[in-house]
């Protein structure tokens, strides 16, 4: 089974190499491509694994240089968008899907529909199908190759859990079991979880504990924000119900990771880029942790969110070469590589289906939890969000945990002001 | 003839007046002309007369922008200048190594990068746990959330904006300082003047034209505040200004307009109308400086 399925996967890699060698043929010229990726892609072993990408395609596509630069998020979306204004775009850049509306009405993607068609099925099959589809808001258009990606994650410090007399060796099967741990860590005197209502993405994470995908996001064709007024009322009675429990700190503050290592803090749901952090505490101070799926209110749904970084590729003269080099960086022997070396989940699912990659426990639990998760603010390409939508969810959030309003009475409010947030 | 003897001069200051006209002409005619202009960036810019300008003043987000900067200009310009005078005359009391490194330290959080002075901040700010709070706790207070209570948001950012002015104000106040003639503080305490006197009624009055500096600069860099109130609040092109927007002021409501929104020509009116806000007052405490002159 192992060796059918390799054998079939690297004569997927033969023949798309062979497309886009013969493609490479028919474009051979002295061109450079400008590769705009986050700033993380391009620094220590992540920058060297991208020049070796670069080196093994600019090899096989002689008269190619390939120039990689690292931005910050919002210097991202703002270079690419004044770029596009400008007309001096990168050739190939990484973004948010989140961002992907924004960017098709600037102009900055071309739609890679046809060029993707264009490639041989077994490389079109390698994607995870919920990443890809993300890509296509209507039929006939792709603007984007789905790269790497996160579904959220339940940190555990198991050394709290211990002094709370909770048994670690069985994550949380729902919500209940889950809170009980919580109420059982603050009555030991520490911190159960950070508070939650700050971000927007992790009030979508306890969301989703109760939500799907469905009930969360846009209906742009009604300008309606798709959330379901019962389940968050729900979800507002549980950011009320953890107020006294939480550090009032957000999941991407500094202090919450340092109350996690310094073992005053039980549960910190956040994507996989804390591990290294996590991972170097556990090694220059003997922090204890795990991590494992958010549950949900039910045993076997979970809870935690999903958002996928993509490839866009801008349109003009290099737009070809750029989806050349984009389906090369994308495609199954780089992402499984990418994998290993960071442990990190990605939407190439055939790379993620490696024996190599999914026995790695990080990938392991990250490919489950993005599976459950919910996507944070679907769908995308079609419409920008407009900047009160987040605020406005994390304005109600944390106003009825602050006692503002009743739970019903904040998703109410909630929900009206979003729709009228989104009709502006 | 006139123009072939005039040539060097002209050719002289041609490089400034070609960057000049690429980088700053340009860009502000080009402007101007998309605040009128509906622009993604992308299609064809619309002429919609002063639809932007109009949709801008209407908004929401504007007047409380605009709110926020007025409380955030009332308190941080005079509150920035009275601390960068109380430590300039503390370093100028020091002598010898001592001054060089109080003038040093007070230097120090201008030189520091927004990001990293902000990151310092919020560990200090943080409930439960930040420094502030855990002094806070010795005197028997409960936790504050600085950067989440909109009671407390405007106070913790220019409490922030006040550590990291201070030094620059300091260093040119210091300057103004050493310029005082010493025989003027002599003569005071000849008179029997006491060191608050010899402030009020030496230091002040000579320091007045960089006082008058200091204010102006204050303003203007009040006006534009952006990096701070971002940082503090974990803004990004999705969302800011923090809870209710209690920490939104003009500068971020224009970038969220064009690159949340991708709406340049809305963003080019909000520069616009900043801009005109920015000379108007700059022009009223130049009018009225001289006005004082003359009486």
């Amino acid at each position: 089974m192992k060796t059918h399925s390799t054998l079939r996967s690297g004569a997927a890699g033969i023949a798309a190499l062979v497309a886009m060698s013969m493609a490479g043929i028919a474009a051979a010229q002295d061109v450079t491509l400008e590769y705009w990726v986050y700033s993380d892609f391009a620094q220590g072993e992540a920058l060297a694994l991208q020049q070796d990408f670069i080196k093994e395609f600019t090899a096989a596509h002689p008269g190619v240089t390939v120039n990689i630069v690292g931005k910050g998020d919002d210097d991202l979306t703002a270079g690419q968008v004044a770029g596009a204004a400008s007309g001096n775009l990168p050739d190939v850049f990484m973004n948010a899907q989140s961002v992907g509306a924004q960017l098709v009405e600037v102009g900055a993607l071309d739609n890679l529909y046809s060029k993707w068609m264009a490639m041989p099925e077994a490389f079109r099959a390698q994607f995870d199908e919920s990443a890809l589809a993300a890509c296509m808001p209507r039929p006939e258009e792709l603007y984007c190759l789905p790269y790497t990606g996160f579904g959220s994650l339940l940190y555990r410090n198991l050394t709290v859990l211990e002094k709370a007399g909770i048994d670690a060796s069985v994550p949380p099967a729902s919500w209940a079991d889950w809170y009980a741990q919580m109420q059982a860590v603050k009555a030991a005197g520490l911190y159960a979880i950070p508070d939650e209502t700050l971000v927007f993405n992790s009030i979508a994470e306890i969301y989703a504990t109760s939500g799907s995908t469905e009930t969360w996001g846009f209906d742009w064709e009604n300008r309606k924000t798709r959330i379901d007024p019962a389940i968050m009322t729900k979800v507002l009675q549980k950011f009320v119900d953890m107020k006294d429990l939480n550090t009032g700190t957000s999941r991407n503050d500094q202090a919450t990771k340092d109350l996690f290592i310094s073992d005053q803090l039980a549960f910190h749901t956040v994507g996989p880029w804390v591990n290294p952090t996590y991972a170097e505490a556990a090694k220059a101070s003997g922090l204890k942790y795990d991590f494992v799926l958010i549950p949900g209110d039910e045993p076997g749904k979970t809870g935690g969110i999903r958002s996928y970084e993509m490839i866009g590729v801008a349109p003009g003269p290099n737009a070809e070469i750029a989806f050349e080099f984009a389906a090369f960086i994308t495609e199954k022997a780089q992402m499984a590589r990418w994998a290993k070396l960071l442990s990190r989940y990605n939407a190439n699912a055939a790379a993620m289906a490696d024996p190599d990659v999914s026995a790695l426990p990080l990938i392991k639990v990250s490919v489950d939890a993005a599976h459950g998760a919910m996507d944070v603010a679907a769908p995308y390409f079609i419409d920008s969000v407009p900047s009160c939508y987040n605020a406005t969810v994390i304005d109600f959030a944390s106003a009825t945990a602050d006692g503002e309003y009743t739970p019903e009475e904040g998703a109410k409010a909630m929900i009206e002001e979003l729709n009228a947030c989104l009709a502006q | 003839m006139s123009l072939r003897r005039h040539l060097p001069h002209y050719l002289m200051i041609a490089p400034f007046m070609i960057l000049f006209a690429v980088f700053f002409l340009y860009p502000i005619l080009s402007g101007f002309y998309y605040s009128f202009h509906d622009w993604n960036g992308a299609k064809p810019p619309e002429f919609v007369g002063l639809q932007n300008y109009e949709k801008i003043l209407a908004s929401r987000d504007f007047s409380r922008a605009m709110g926020n900067l007025l409380i955030y200009i009332a308190i941080t310009v005079p509150l920035g200048i009275l601390v960068a005078l109380g430590l300039a005359l503390l370093v100028d009391s020091f002598t010898g190594r001592w001054a060089n490194f109080f003038r040093n330290a007070y230097f120090m959080p201008v030189v520091l990068p927004a990001f990293l002075a902000a990151t310092i901040w919020r560990w200090i700010y943080a409930p439960n746990l930040g420094l502030l709070n855990v002094i806070l706790g010795w005197f028997g207070a409960g936790s504050v959330n600085f950067l989440n209570d909109t009671g407390t948001m405007m106070y913790a950012l220019i409490a922030v904006d006040v550590w990291v002015s201070a030094g620059f104000n300091m260093v040119i106040l210091l300057a103004g300082l050493k310029n005082i003639p010493t025989e003027l503080y002599e003569a005071a305490r000849l008179d029997g003047a006491n060191k608050w006197q010899q402030i009020v009624h030496v230091t002040v009055p000579m320091l007045a034209p960089v006082l008058f500096f200091v204010f102006t600069y204050g303003l203007i860099s009040a006006m534009q505040v952006f990096d701070k109130p971002w940082l503090l609040t974990g803004s990004s092109f999705t969302s800011y200004g923090g809870r209710r927007n209690a920490l939104l002021f003009p500068v971020m409501d224009m970038m969220g307009r064009a690159f949340g929104g991708v709406k340049f020509g809305e963003a080019a009116a909000y520069g616009f109308l900043l801009t005109l806000a920015i000379i108007a007052i700059t022009a009223a405490m130049f009018l009225l400086r001289s006005w004082r002159e003359r009486r």
